[in-house]
């Protein structure tokens, strides 16, 4: 037989023409690198990867992760499909987190400052080297008074750790970062219903109200509820309105985009609300049932609030907010989702109230697709615990905002130079509020600037952000790659608890937090004698881990820590269904959430030596335990009364509104023609301040220019590119504007996360602008791949601090400035703040709190408030 | 630049080391460069100690390092010896153990970040070779700088006890393992981070020391006859932004949200897009 002759170049001609024929025959090897549910393999070697369940956290929705790790090094991140709320998803920042341990400016080993603060000149010395000068400084410290020692952290998921290294100090001042969060959002839900924030069930809903809520790209809880909302919206036909100043992508996502005017979001929510009980659209029973005011009462106070009123104010029309209104009240089941956007104002907890009140009393509270409670679970502390320190700190409780229950963190640094509490050493911990707070460098700069004001600066970092590099001592914490950690959020209607745990070696000499408090613990307290050590017996960090779970009911019979370091999380509700990507059962039907948690029954052990008043209300040992309704013991809403607080009989005794209201900004309504308002916002692959050296996600996003309605635009002869010059009362920048129909057009907003002095060559692009410095010399290889020369400019130095006098919350989004074309003057950059004119706005916001002058000013209806002398502040202390 | 001091031949490239040179002259030779590598290795390996200091400022190495092209600065040659160590100290927190910095490692030289492939590479060929990575003052990575130059050092011990004891299989065995390890690891990189750190130090002692490991590093190359070995530490070789394949417009003034001015062309390749449709 006569072989056909085949060269080199036959044969490619002939494989020119093979395509349909090679895709048509049979294909039985399939790489396994493309399996999806858990398994990674090396592309190259094909060997399959160790897969290590973590829990995210380069934010804070705590995604379910797994990291692939060859060889000692994390390779690949991706969602872990036994994570019941995130269910396989990880987003873009999710799978960059890799970067932070790999980072070429990550701190490696403790640094103690040579220079001046803030120069930039470390050395580098030994654990015990900075150990022992650290615990001279605290002994002197403690000897003086405890208090004198404080913590401020940022991001503090160690599950307890830092509350017990400062309570074994004895020291009460433990200072959060929530005041620049979501603090009165928080404080607007508790006394209401218990819990600070709310689950949406997007999923099964027919109709969602959105108010300032970016839940697509950023906001709580971005990853699992996003998906929920793509659910309703494919799945179920839901419809959404969004209120919002900007056209964020949840707002393009929406049926409707509402821009509605800074700050007024509450005042739309009271009119919906008046519209509903006005034409009798309310959930009579729920109301009744389960709040602590009858439809009268609420009927009566809404009728104030009338959509011409609030459409003066906020410009959304009369007819939309009658529409909306008999919309979501006619709709079943609806929902309702809140953020920053109602919430970040002077006064954000009444606007927070004003908007849940929408869903309680449409009835539409537990029910399924409704407005349900967050789900979580707890952990046990490990044993013994540190007492509570004896004598309270004014900074962790000031006596001027007492119903901030989540602290009022970026008043701090006035209160500290106005000598209100003496510091002699502060500890930082995932906090950066040089740059995160308002007033940023002018304020926090001028505070860690200042030996005299804070003597001795530790911070226990793995990065050098903008705060860190004026430390006096840094100690490398490890990225959470390298850290145990316990967690659990209320991230969907399914409760969870999980770790974070080492999936690689921690580099350098970093320690992880926990560990590096135990070793200062023992460092101050060798032998036990001061009684702190036998706070901080454990080995390392996995038998802390130990302590919290080896002991969880249902946890612990399932294998405890050994479950959750082979799963990552714990229960394991089902099976994720590649095709639906819903988590199934053992049937194949997706799993059912349990709503109506308050209807649940009590026990006739919980019953047992109750008693039950007029009201149904069910108490035990003086405490309410339940509410009695159609003769069934319900277990009611985790509040004093067990029952929702449309009425907040505290905030009454401090002479604010118990019920819903809704307050104006007094500067809002002065401002001129051409005053615009400042905000700022979130993109969807950056948080706040610590992802801008995340190489990924730096090269998606990079610069940050001001977004300008055209009509705005047009008024200042402006366009797209030009630089602008944005002044506030504070301070001024000079940045790009971005012209865009999105954009409310008495609004200018800047993106956060950009513009970064430290944190980093990728952030700060410093290599490329100080070429031949002697710290920042040359070229690095990283920074040739560089292709952009702009870092953005970082919009916090003209921001005002303001204060909700009863959550606590900075008012991101009440900022009047005036927008200019730049002048001559002017370079791309420039930002400056001024610390005398920042100190006059904390003192003007310190007129808004209860013992302020502008309180009562502010709230005539409550004329018959006896003042704040009639106020007696309870007994603090501790935490 | 060494060839007087240190006395190492400039090698014909052609040829690993001179036919006729004999095995004592050889072994001299194996344990002259070792020492050499122990010494550089005692500059980046950790902040040098005052006894390290002191050992350098001794007159006749002072002057065989000046025949070389070595000359220090009299912040190095007049400062009192503790003053001098913590100078420098501070000096190499500033150039290679803090944010900001060029830590003198092969995978943050090469792929931008700290303990990838290098790293883990060097670490295999330690244990081949029968050694494991301790700790000095500090925790270093296995592919920092100075351990790679320990390590050659060692292996230039072994080759001169094996010409010492009469096993030249081993030496040339070892002539081999020293070859391969600059070719895949100390030949890629040190050549080029050499001349970073001696634009970029403050103080004499160190850019005068990164001069020397440059001039070294070439020598050794030479000697070796290693032929194109590319430098690839990115501190020598700028990548040109027209070489660069993005999928944005490189010249682009504001991400996402500016067209690009007028007197710049977009991009220059074909898979170049503008982000017009694509603003936030």
């Amino acid at each position: 037989m006569e072989m056909p002759k085949v060269t080199r170049r036959t044969f490619l001609k002939v494989s020119a023409g093979t395509g349909a024929a090679a895709a048509a025959a049979p294909r039985l090897l399939t790489a396994m690198e493309n399996d999806l549910g858990g398994k990674d393999f090396g592309p190259v070697s094909g060997a399959e990867r160790k897969a290590i369940p973590v829990n995210c956290h380069v934010c804070n929705i705590q995604d379910g992760a797994i990291a692939y790790v060859e060889n000692d090094r994390v390779v690949k991140l991706e969602g872990n499909p036994e994570h019941v709320s995130t269910r396989g998803r990880l987003c873009a920042k999710g799978n960059s987190g890799m970067w932070y341990s790999y980072d070429p400016d990550r701190i490696l080993y403790p640094l103690k400052r040579v220079g001046a603060r803030g120069e930039g000149k470390w050395k580098r010395i030994t654990w015990d080297e900075a150990l022992a000068e650290l615990t001279e400084k605290l002994d002197a410290a403690l000897k003086e008074d405890p208090n004198t020692i404080m913590l401020k952290y940022g991001r503090n998921r160690t599950g307890g750790s830092i509350d017990r290294f400062m309570k074994t100090l004895g020291s009460a001042t433990v200072v959060n970062h929530t005041s620049v969060c979501e603090s009165s959002k928080k404080v607007g839900m508790e006394p209401t219903w218990g819990p600070d924030i709310e689950t949406p069930d997007f999923a099964n809903a027919k109709y969602v109200l959105n108010f300032g809520s970016n839940v697509l790209e950023a906001s709580y809880f971005h990853n699992p509820l996003s998906q929920r909302v793509t659910e309703g919206r494919v799945d179920n036909q839901m419809k959404i309105v969004t209120f919002d100043v900007r056209l964020s992508n949840t707002a393009g996502f929406s049926d409707e985009w509402i821009p509605v005017f800074p700050a007024t979001d509450g005042a739309v929510a009271l009119a919906i609300g008046h519209v509903i009980l006005r034409e009798d659209l309310q959930d009579s029973d729920f109301i009744n049932n389960w709040t602590n005011v009858t439809v009268a009462e609420l009927k009566a106070h809404y009728k104030q609030y009338t959509p011409e009123w609030a459409s003066k104010i906020s410009g959304v029309p009369v007819d939309t907010i009658e529409r909306i209104a008999r919309e979501f009240a006619t709709t079943k089941p609806a929902t309702l989702f809140t953020y920053r956007g109602p919430a970040k104002h002077l006064y954000g907890s009444y606007n927070e109230k004003a908007c849940m009140m929408l869903p309680i009393m449409t009835g539409n509270v537990e029910k399924k697709g409704g407005y349900c409670l967050p789900r979580g679970m707890g952990w046990p502390q490990p044993m013994p615990e540190p007492g509570k320190p004896t004598k309270d700190s004014y900074l962790s409780h000031p006596p001027d905002y007492p119903l901030a229950a989540h602290k009022v963190s970026h008043l701090v640094p006035f209160w500290i130079a106005e000598g209100k509490q003496k510091i002699n050493v502060y500890f930082t911990y995932q906090d950066n509020p040089v740059y995160t707070n308002p007033g940023s460098m002018a304020v926090w700069g001028k505070l860690f600037k200042d030996e005299k004001l804070i003597p001795y600066l530790v911070s226990m970092s793995p990065f050098m952000g903008e705060e860190t590099a004026l430390a006096d001592l840094i100690l490398p914490d490890c990225p959470y790659l390298e850290r145990w950690e316990p967690e659990s959020m209320p991230n969907s209607l399914w409760p969870w608890l999980g770790i974070r745990q080492p999936v690689h070696k921690s580099l350098g000499e970093s320690r992880e937090n926990r560990v590096l408090l135990r070793d200062i613990i023992h460092k101050l307290d060798p032998d036990g004698k001061r009684g702190m050590k036998q706070f901080w017996d454990f080995k390392d960090g996995e038998d802390y881990m130990r302590h919290h779970f080896d002991n969880v009911p249902g946890l612990k019979e399932a294998g405890g820590l050994d479950f959750l370091k082979k799963h990552g999380v714990w229960p394991i509700y089902g099976k994720l269904d590649p095709k639906t990507g819903k988590v199934s059962d053992k049937t194949g039907r997706e799993i059912k959430a349990d709503y109506g948690l308050y209807l649940k029954e009590l026990s006739a052990t919980d019953m047992a030596g109750a008693t039950v008043d007029g009201k149904g209300i069910i108490s035990k040992n003086g405490k309410a335990i339940g509410v009695r309704r159609d003769g069934k013991n319900c277990v009611g809403f985790p509040t004093g009364n067990r029952l929702i607080n449309v009425r907040v009989d505290q905030w009454a005794e401090y002479g604010f509104n118990p019920m819903p209201t809704f307050k104006r900004i007094p500067w809002h309504e002065a401002m001129k023609d051409d005053d615009l308002i400042l905000s700022t916002f979130k993109l969807n692959v950056h948080k706040q301040s610590r992802t801008a050296a995340v190489k990924w996600l730096a090269e998606i996003a990079h610069s940050n220019p001001a977004w300008m309605n055209p009509e705005t635009a047009a008024k200042l002869g402006v366009k797209t590119g030009d630089l602008v010059r944005v002044e506030s009362a504070v301070g001024h920048l000079v940045t790009k504007a971005y012209v865009t129909e999105g954009i409310h057009p008495k609004v200018v907003s800047i993106p956060t996360g950009f513009g970064h002095w430290e944190y980093g060559r990728l952030a700060t692009l410093k290599l490329k602008d100080k070429k031949g410095e002697y710290s920042h010399g040359a070229d690095d290889p990283d920074l040739n791949n560089v292709w952009w020369d702009d870092k953005g400019v970082h919009p916090n130095n003209i921001i005002p601090v303001v204060a909700d006098p009863i959550g606590g919350s900075q008012g991101w989004y009440d900022t009047v400035v005036k927008v200019t074309k730049a002048g001559p003057n002017d370079k791309y950059g420039d930002s400056e703040g001024n610390w005398e004119k920042h100190v006059a706005a904390y003192k003007e916001t310190m007129r808004y709190a209860y013992t302020g002058d502008l309180h009562r000013k502010m709230h005539p209806e409550m004329a018959a408030w006896a003042g704040p002398d009639s106020v007696k502040h309870k007994a603090g202390g501790g935490h | 630049m060494l060839d007087t001091v240190f006395a190492i031949e400039r090698a014909d490239e052609s040829h690993v080391f001179p036919a006729e040179i004999g095995t004592d002259e050889l072994r001299e030779e194996c344990l002259a460069r070792a020492s050499i590598y122990r010494l550089l290795a005692g500059v980046f390996v950790e902040e040098p100690s005052r006894e390290f200091l002191a050992a350098l400022r001794d007159e006749a190495l002072l002057g065989q390092l000046a025949e070389a092209g070595v000359r220090f600065a009299p912040d190095f040659l007049a400062t009192e010896l503790d003053e001098l160590a913590e100078t420098l100290a501070c000096e190499y927190a500033t150039l290679f153990a803090s944010s900001g910095g060029f830590p003198p490692i092969e995978s943050v030289r090469l792929t931008g970040r700290f303990k990838q492939d290098p790293n883990f590479k060097v670490t295999q060929i330690y244990q081949a070779a029968g050694f494991a990575l301790g700790k000095g003052r500090f925790e270093v990575f296995a592919d920092q700088l100075g351990v790679e130059l320990l390590f050659v050092a060692e292996l230039l011990e072994r080759c001169a006890a094996a010409l010492g004891t009469d096993q030249p299989a081993d030496y040339r065995r070892l002539e081999k393992d020293i070859k391969r390890f600059w070719t895949q690891h100390l030949g890629l990189w040190v050549r080029g981070y050499s001349r970073l750190i001696g634009r970029a130090s403050n103080h004499s002692f160190f850019r005068e020391m990164a001069k020397f490991l440059g001039g070294f590093a070439e020598e050794e190359i030479a000697a070796m006859g290693l032929k194109r070995l590319e430098d690839l530490d990115m501190g020598r070789v700028v990548v040109p932004k027209s070489e660069i394949q993005v999928e944005f417009n490189p010249d682009e003034p504001v991400c996402c949200g500016c067209p690009p001015s007028s007197d710049k062309p977009i991009g220059g390749t074909g898979n170049v897009h503008k982000l017009h449709d694509l603003r936030f």
